[in-house]
């Protein structure tokens, strides 16, 4: 059986990894949360039950996907614990501003806020296509969707992302 | 036959689909082509949207992160090997994470990545090499030529890249597609591997003609054959001034 990980290298190729994957889990995790602190929390909490279980990580270059998963867990269980009843997506939008912004486009900070407003059954394939590189093959088996759903929640994404956007939809196809 | 609705149904739930009947509709359409490129461009901008800053925030002691404060009544419960071992981890990769944003390097590689997003037709998995005379153009723009134990390119493009025109080639590999850029303006004192939006690659230095950049897309690619398609290009290039 193959162990990325062993031998003498084994803690300082983990850190590696951590350190390699951080930047794209923190996105992930905050486009799944649209909350900046709980993303960070959440991610810290992935690194450490990832070191813990690092040996059913078998092959590295499955690594992004395994953390990701992880991820996916740990926000579930965030989302359990805290028993969020409302969010007000406006609140959401102000109280993250910071992280919306885009100093030299407010067009840009304009399409991070419509991405709040998408459904999170949307916005969370869109993310993994989009940030992550993602096939629709490969969002079915991390959301547990057949291909057919995960298109088209994909369409669905854009296509109230581009009317929010008020881009212009007249070619846009009818579902 | 495909027909426009169904085009734009497939390309709206997925504008890098290289699908052989999508391109078949779209090299015969003209509505569906300036459809596409209008997708692409917005395309382009969600890819910018969804790359949020990933610092850490300057309020947040990078030497004890919020959630090992959370942890700390368990991690007692905990052998104190492990925990060592897993602060170091956390402790690691914090401070990296803020240097790894910090450094030249990544940004460079931000750079090329976001550039990807405009060149999905690149990413095609062929055997088919782009023809010689347009290979040369390319690399004359740059003064560089390339020799045949470079593999397989199936494309090249002269790209608009932070204002130099440098080229941009894609060498077929068994793994797929590995795309290089040659950035003979971008000087880079070190070697930096990145992992960003779906891109694993390498920005490599080359003393006295700048940097090459390597990367493949896709969450399974692998950083050790993308490095030794780097060494392979960097190895087959010669540099003509």
């Amino acid at each position: 059986m193959k162990d990325p990980f062993g031998g003498n290298q084994r803690r300082a190729r983990f850190q590696a990894l951590c350190q390699t994957l951080r930047p794209d889990l923190l996105r992930f995790a905050f486009w799944l949360s649209r909350d900046r602190a709980l993303a960070e929390d959440v991610v810290q909490e992935t690194m450490l039950r990832a070191w813990k279980a690092q040996d059913s990580l078998l092959d590295e270059g499955a690594a992004k996907p395994w953390f990701l998963t992880i991820i996916r867990r740990e926000y579930a269980r965030t989302f359990e614990r805290k028993r969020f009843v409302t969010l007000d997506v406006d609140e959401l939008v102000a109280k993250e501003e910071p992280t919306l912004a885009a100093a030299d486009d407010q067009g840009l900070a304009e399409l991070r806020a419509a991405l709040f407003r998408l459904p999170d059954e949307y916005r969370e394939p869109l993310v993994l296509q989009v940030l992550m590189g993602y096939s629709t093959t490969e969002i079915a088996a991390e959301l547990g969707l057949s291909s057919a759903a995960v298109l088209t929640r994909l369409f669905r994404a854009r296509k109230q992302l581009r009317v929010l956007c008020g881009e212009d939809t007249r070619l846009d196809p009818e579902e | 036959m495909m027909d426009c609705g169904q085009y734009r149904r497939s390309i709206l739930a997925d504008p890098h689909d290289d699908d052989a009947q999508m391109r078949l509709h779209v090299a015969g359409c003209h509505d569906c082509t300036a459809y596409t490129e209008q997708l692409l461009r917005f395309e382009s901008r969600l890819d910018r949207a969804l790359r949020v800053a990933a610092e850490v925030e300057d309020n947040r002691s990078p030497a004890v992160p919020p959630a090992a404060q959370a942890q700390a009544a368990r991690a007692r419960r905990l052998p104190r090997r492990w925990f060592a071992a897993a602060a170091s981890v956390l402790l690691a990769a914090v401070v990296a994470g803020s240097l790894w944003l910090a450094a030249p390097g990544p940004s460079l590689a931000a750079d090329v990545v976001s550039h990807m997003a405009g060149e999905p037709g690149a990413w095609a998995r062929t055997d088919i090499p782009v023809p010689q005379p347009k290979l040369d153009k390319v690399l004359s723009e740059a003064h560089v030529r390339l020799r045949a134990n470079a593999g397989l390119v199936s494309y090249a493009s002269s790209c608009l890249f932070r204002g130099h025109v440098v080229p941009h080639l894609v060498v077929q590999t068994e793994a797929g597609p590995v795309t290089v850029m040659v950035l003979t303006h971008e000087s880079s004192r070190t070697r930096v591997r990145f992992d960003e939006h779906g891109y694993r690659g390498v920005i490599v230095p080359i003393p006295g003609h700048g940097s090459l950049a390597v990367l493949e897309r896709g969450p399974a690619t692998d950083l050790e054959a993308v490095e030794s398609v780097a060494a392979r290009v960097q190895s087959a290039i010669d540099w003509t001034t």
